[in-house]
């Protein structure tokens, strides 16, 4: 596995002016990522590291670094509480959106919308319960209708990309409702700037 | 040996789960008992060596493993045995047949080894004790590390003897295990946890293993770059043949076909997952499935003419048959609501799957017509994710009956159910080798 932590997702935080300090080391600039595609997502958003804002003695990072990267460091796939871009909930086998979850939607797409050079990778989980190749299509599912509904509400289409975990990350680990609901979610994660821009 | 034949093979030739005889040639309906045999330790006919107590025992302990687990065997306690191992003999007439027919013992298996550097030479015996006669004589030389294949290959022989086809205990499992911390691996062993190999390292989520015709390559889906993807793996050279996908979106998963030249892979692409036709290089041969909903988890029947797999264009995910030369799909299952991760029987006959029932999933089979499904697996627990043996006699599927998840072994039935030896972590996604060819 070859990872290229380029801290661009710091670079990126200090042009939206989120306020968030930078490791000195970090101005590498952001791979531009114009394919648009959900394979090349995974390689934009491993560019976020929610461990790089530990400068200047600010609280961990509030953005949301990709599930897999926060797997591979050991840390738990947990969009923060303070991340301006929530995640949404789903019943079981299913991908439509509840109204709870357009609201948060809207919510977002006000966030991408003052922040137009923010690019996200919408991530599709499941709860642990069926199959693994079948989670990960519904997560695919899940994740292109908040996509969707994304560009329903006027953010541009290059600027979010999808990947399914399927059931393979969990945020919950128990074996119980409360706990599979928290992970039928759709995270958003916020993959660099976009080129264009 | 004739009587045998005769009994057995018409029990198991016409009634899978009435697998219940005794040598005495009298056929015991369900319920009653199975067949009582004795495996004696092996005596060392070589020099003596530092290992010969772990080849005695362990060549019989994996003999006695693999006779449990086919279900069709009750191995008679090796601490009420009579005789001394090391001292009796191991051809017919030097040894004493009432120390076995005093234990209840109507089969009884003997042998020796000698080991000689780094090679171990078998010799390994089936005897009718009711009748007085040997019915398999075999001398294998193998590896002294893989001294335990010797034993799978014997049992191999054993139920070859009874049923008239071979054992499918000279095989391997591969299954997805996240036994080395946080991250998902594939691993395959032996049925008995034997010979563990790590398939993948990449401290990332590897899926979906299956199997290629010879038993020399193993596709699975990986998540170590660039979004997920196929990756086949050429064991001996131990290199990795990267699929690419053929437009934005990524393969879920596939399957090599029966005659190992072409997958059957789901390709997801825009939230939509449909079936592909691939050359084993990756290359797209044909797109199958032309539906907006959820279209995965192909499987080859064994002719390599139709694909069954999952999809939830009726509302639910459900399981269906797609002719490859026609290009029609029909729908196999219509009770439940949720019915996931079919294989095809290697005879051709049944489909099994995962369904959900209530809160849980359990294994059922269905007629590859259609019909009635059968429920294996109790719904006090859940199993899934299962996959036939390359006989089509048994099933091998996961379970969280124990706490976490294991692989299971169970007949086709879903009599006998029994857990493989475990990795620590969960164990999941079990894919049957075909026989080994050595």
């Amino acid at each position: 596995m070859e990872f290229h932590p380029r801290m661009a997702y710091c670079t990126f935080l200090l042009v939206v002016s989120l306020a968030f300090g930078c490791a000195p080391t970090a101005t590498t600039k952001p791979v531009p990522d114009s394919s648009g595609n959900g394979a090349a997502s995974a390689k934009s958003s491993d560019t976020a590291r929610s461990g790089a804002g530990q400068n200047g003695g600010t609280k961990e990072s509030d953005a949301s670094a990709s599930s897999l990267k926060a797997l591979q460091e050991g840390k738990p796939p947990i969009t923060p509480a303070s991340s301006p871009l929530k995640d949404v909930f789903f019943d079981f086998d299913r991908y439509d959106l509840s109204a709870d979850a357009r609201g948060v939607l809207r919510g977002n797409a006000d966030w991408l919308k003052t922040n137009p050079s923010a690019r996200v990778d919408v991530e599709g989980h499941c709860d642990e319960r069926g199959t693994n190749e079948y989670n990960l299509a519904l997560g695919a599912k899940r994740a292109q209708a908040a996509r969707d509904y994304l560009v329903s509400l006027g953010i541009a289409p290059d600027r979010l990309t999808t990947t399914s975990y399927g059931e393979e990350i969990p945020v919950c680990q128990e074996h119980s409702e409360s706990c599979w609901r928290q992970n039928r979610r759709a995270r958003f994660v916020i993959a660099g700037r976009r080129a264009t821009s | 040996m004739k009587f045998l034949l005769l009994v057995l093979s018409l029990i198991f030739g016409f009634h899978l789960d009435l697998a219940l005889a005794q040598f005495k040639g009298e056929i015991v309906g369900s319920g009653g008992q199975k067949f009582p045999i004795a495996v004696s330790p092996l005596r060392n006919t070589g020099s003596a060596t530092a290992d010969a107590g772990r080849f005695s025992t362990g060549i019989a302990d994996s003999i006695v493993h693999d006779l449990e687990l086919s279900g069709w065997f009750r191995v008679i306690d090796r601490s009420s045995y009579i005789e001394s191992p090391q001292t009796s003999g191991i051809t017919l007439g030097t040894f004493d047949l009432k120390d076995w027919s005093t234990l209840g013992a109507e089969g009884l298996v003997k042998g020796g080894f000698s080991v000689q550097g780094s090679e171990i030479v078998v010799e390994l015996r089936l005897f009718d004790v009711y009748q007085g006669k040997e019915r398999i004589a075999k001398r294998y030389t193998g590896g002294v590390s893989q001294f335990r294949r010797i034993a799978h290959k014997f049992v191999d022989e054993i139920i070859n003897q009874f049923t008239g086809i071979p054992g499918v205990f000279n095989t391997q499992i591969a299954y997805v295990s996240n036994s080395g911390g946080r991250f998902k691996e594939i691993y395959y062993s032996h049925l008995d946890g034997s010979e563990k190999r790590q398939v993948t390292d990449n401290r990332t989520i590897n899926l979906s293993p299956s199997w290629g015709a010879n038993s020399r390559t193993i596709l699975y889906s990986s998540f170590q770059e660039r979004g997920q993807t196929l990756y086949l793996r050429d064991l001996p050279s131990g290199k990795d043949l990267r699929f690419n996908p053929p437009g934005a979106g990524r393969f879920l998963g596939g399957k090599l076909s029966p005659d190992g030249q072409m997958v059957v892979a789901t390709y997801e692409s825009g939230g939509n997952s449909n079936l592909y036709l691939l050359d084993r290089s990756g290359n797209v041969i044909r797109r199958l499935t032309e539906e907006p909903g959820i279209e995965v988890s192909p499987a080859w029947s064994p002719d390599g003419k139709q694909i069954v797999y999952v999809s939830d264009r009726s509302g639910s995910p459900q399981i269906f048959v797609l002719d490859l030369q026609s290009g029609k799909s029909r729908r196999l299952t219509y009770s439940g609501s949720y019915n996931t991760s079919p294989d095809w029987s290697p005879k051709g006959d049944r489909i099994v799957y995962t369904g959900r029932v209530g809160s849980r999933f359990a294994i059922f089979t269905i007629p590859v017509e259609g019909g009635e499904p059968r429920k294996l697996t109790s719904e006090s627990f859940d199993s899934e994710d299962p996959t036939w043996s390359p006989d089509g006699r048994f099933i091998a599927f996961s379970s969280n009956r124990a706490g976490k998840y294991h692989l299971y072994v169970m007949q086709s039935s879903g009599e006998n159910q029994r857990r493989l030896t475990g990795s620590g972590g969960d164990d999941t996604k079990p894919s049957w080798s075909p026989r080994l060819v050595d």
